[in-house]
């Protein structure tokens, strides 16, 4: 099999082409350095050659974490004869800048004999704005086939493929008559290109610019920018319920249907109580995931995301860390895995170890699911301001902020206190073009982010599940949940929870959550299912209320949940990415207690308030 | 005179870096086009100290002081554009 190296500057649209061309679904985002891991994939047209995606970088010289991963293996891959060909990826958009990266891998193809074409990419926005690039001119002047695509259209890709397979010629070595005794003599070859070859005008940038001096104003920007994150936070309740409230209906539906023909024993009581009421419990909040993913996506892909760090920046020095660490942070909203990885696009050394103290707090789509289930408990479904405004949004919105500012807390205290790591490095970013985000990649991604949730913690979920319910159910037959051996256990540990109001069944669900946050609410589910015996299904919110919990007890469980590290992926992640378990263990110890304490206060505040 | 002093709207060339500034980031920078000789563009300047927006040729770069203070300019053209 042959292979083909995909590689380009940030944000060139490289691994949108590479979807395209394999027909897989790496996640895509108009923002600088998206691309973490070298992503592989068969080519669609020609099954016998493979796709490598390599992270986007500026210069073979690497200067950053991310970079260093891309072009060692970049070089080493040069070396290897089973690449057959290199694909430098371009954005004719802004050809000069890819061009710069585009003459260092000619040079470095031209030193190892390496067949190389370049992908004159995002063709389709020149066409829209009738303004041109010169391919014959540029493709006489590199001396290299250049092919133009849209990775978004899909136009021009077969042309390339086939040159791809074709094309076996390596490059020579790019000289111009330009004489500079300094690194500008590469920059200065691709500004004579772009000059020479490229679009015409000022077209792209001005709609740039004054499209910047709204979202970038002092004032509008910061009010656009909080409008748009509350409106975030408040679609996941809105766009989200009507199919939460299905899949609800459907579930209950099949219970009903089903469970009647089952004969009456442990095999219905196993499917009423752990199959519907833990399993079907955790199905329900899956749309809430695909809404946020869909949505965070959709602010990546448009190119907001750049200016939302820009915005950030200054506000999020004074707790330590850089604009750069929005992305990663607002990544961990929908998981901290992706959050972890992207935080390599923070260049400093420190703020990135920052960003990743930061990380574990951010209010993770895993929390949803135990976030929605105590706020529909505990908080009215009223709505303010005809409907614009629901209670039950707000205090979602409320709950992130706090798991944010707790975040920031951290990161402030200890960039204030730790004196271990003083280098850094300045803030530069680039700011990608404003796109009109592509739907279709955009609900493959979050369609995939629900299946993985269904799927990687639905097995956790299943395990733990059928775990509590042989626990919670024998030996006598689901009669007495206090007294099954789960019950026994979680006397045991009752008193551990009891100061912030919580009965041994919440001990448990809580417990069984540090191997992932969702698992709380299967196993509640399934604690009540058994307690619930023969009574009717409802949902896992109305046993909470019914179950006489007070309102103290529910803020601190909120309050609980989004401080403590329990997400087994996440610490592992951490570890490969930091390099050794310490920080992932101080982090998981330093967080158990601080949840801790702080639900504690929390419940002590909320009881106090109340009476 | 450095790149954080400019004004929106105006334009001046680079003429060198700070001689604190790492080589390596040095080296980043002129990749970006923030080299030598480089006219440079400012296109957004927000209050309150929030990063400014520079454009080089069909690039637009977010810098913030403790950078754009790090890179000497002159030669001011005026009306930037």
């Amino acid at each position: 099999m042959s292979k083909t190296i995909l590689i380009g500057s940030p944000n060139s649209g490289k691994s949108l082409l590479f979807n395209r061309l394999t027909g897989l679904n790496q996640k895509v985002a108009n923002f600088p350095g998206i691309t973490v891991n070298i992503n592989t994939g068969k080519s669609l047209a020609h099954p016998s050659n493979e796709f490598l995606d390599y992270p986007g970088a500026y210069s073979l010289q690497a200067i950053s974490g991310e970079e260093k991963v891309a072009i060692e293996a970049f070089n080493s891959a040069l070396n290897d004869p089973e690449i057959s060909t290199v694909v430098c990826v371009v954005d004719v958009t802004r050809l000069e800048k890819g061009l710069i990266f585009a003459l260092q891998v000619i040079n470095a193809c031209a030193e190892q004999q390496k067949p190389l074409v370049i992908a004159a990419n995002m063709i389709d926005v020149l066409e829209q704005h009738n303004l041109n690039l010169d391919i014959a001119g540029l493709e006489k002047a590199l001396g290299v086939p250049v092919i133009a695509v849209s990775a978004k259209s899909g136009s021009g890709l077969e042309h390339l493929q086939d040159t791809v397979i074709n094309h076996r010629d390596p490059p020579s070595t790019y000289h111009s008559d330009i004489i500079a005794s300094d690194e500008s003599v590469t920059h200065r070859q691709a500004q004579q290109l772009a000059e020479n070859y490229g679009p015409k005008g000022d077209l792209l940038i001005n709609a740039q610019t004054r499209l910047d001096e709204f979202f970038l104003h002092s004032w509008f920007g910061g009010l656009s920018f909080l409008v748009i994150m509350y409106l975030l936070f408040q679609s996941i309740f809105t766009w989200a319920a009507p199919v939460m409230d299905g899949v609800e209906s459907s579930l209950q539906f099949m219970a009903e249907f089903i469970i009647p023909l089952l004969p009456e024993g442990p095999i219905s009581d196993f499917t009423a109580d752990a199959l519907f009421g833990g399993i079907g419990a955790f199905l329900v909040f899956v749309p809430q995931i695909f809404v946020l993913t869909l949505i965070v996506g959709m602010l990546e892909d448009s190119g907001y995301l750049a200016r939302a760090a820009v915005i950030c920046h200054k506000p999020l020095r004074l707790f330590g860390l850089t604009g750069k660490s929005f992305i990663p942070m607002l990544s961990s909203v929908a998981c901290a895995i992706p959050g972890i990885y992207a935080a390599r696009t923070v260049d400093s050394p420190r703020k990135r170890w920052l960003t990743y103290l930061a990380i574990p707090l951010m209010p993770c789509s895993a929390r949803l699911p135990v976030y929605s289930l105590l706020i529909a408990a505990f908080i009215p479904a009223s709505n303010l301001f005809g409907g614009l405004v629901g209670w039950q949004g707000l205090a979602m919105f409320g709950i992130y902020v706090f798991g944010i500012l707790c975040g920031l807390l951290v990161t402030s205290l200890v960039s204030r206190t730790n004196q271990d790591l003083h280098s850094d490095l300045p803030f530069v970013l680039e700011m990608p073009p404003y796109r009109l985000p592509s739907w279709r990649p955009l609900l493959r991604n979050a369609w995939g982010r629900s299946k993985h949730f269904v799927t990687k913690a639905g097995k956790v979920i299943f395990l733990v599940t059928v775990a509590i319910w042989i626990l919670g159910y024998f030996p006598n037959q689901g009669e007495a949940l206090g007294e099954s051996w789960l019950g026994t256990m979680g006397h045991w540990i009752e008193p551990v929870f009891a100061p912030f109001g919580l009965d041994w069944k919440y001990g448990v669900a809580i417990l069984t959550s540090f191997l992932a946050r969702e698992v709380f609410v299967g196993t509640l589910g399934t604690l009540f299912g058994i307690e619930g015996g023969d009574e009717n299904i409802i949902s896992l919110a109305e046993h909470i209320q019914n179950s006489g919990l007070p309102v103290g007890a529910g803020f601190a469980l909120l309050v609980f949940f989004s401080i403590a590290l329990q997400c087994v992926s996440t610490l592992a992640v951490l570890s490969k990415e930091t390099g050794s378990w310490r920080l992932p263990a101080q982090l998981f110890v330093s967080y158990s207690i601080f949840a801790y304490t702080a639900a504690w206060l929390t419940f002590h505040i909320v009881e106090a308030i109340a009476a | 005179m450095t790149l954080w002093d400019l004004k929106q709207g105006t334009s001046a060339t680079v003429q060198s870096f700070v001689s604190s500034l790492e080589s390596s980031y040095k080296t980043r920078l002129s990749e970006l086009g923030f080299h030598p000789g480089e006219i440079i563009s400012c296109v957004l300047s927000p209050s309150l100290g929030a990063p400014k927006l520079y454009r080089v040729n069909n690039s637009v770069y977010s810098l913030d002081d403790s950078v754009a203070s790090l890179i000497e300019v002159g030669s001011k053209t005026g009306n930037g554009e």
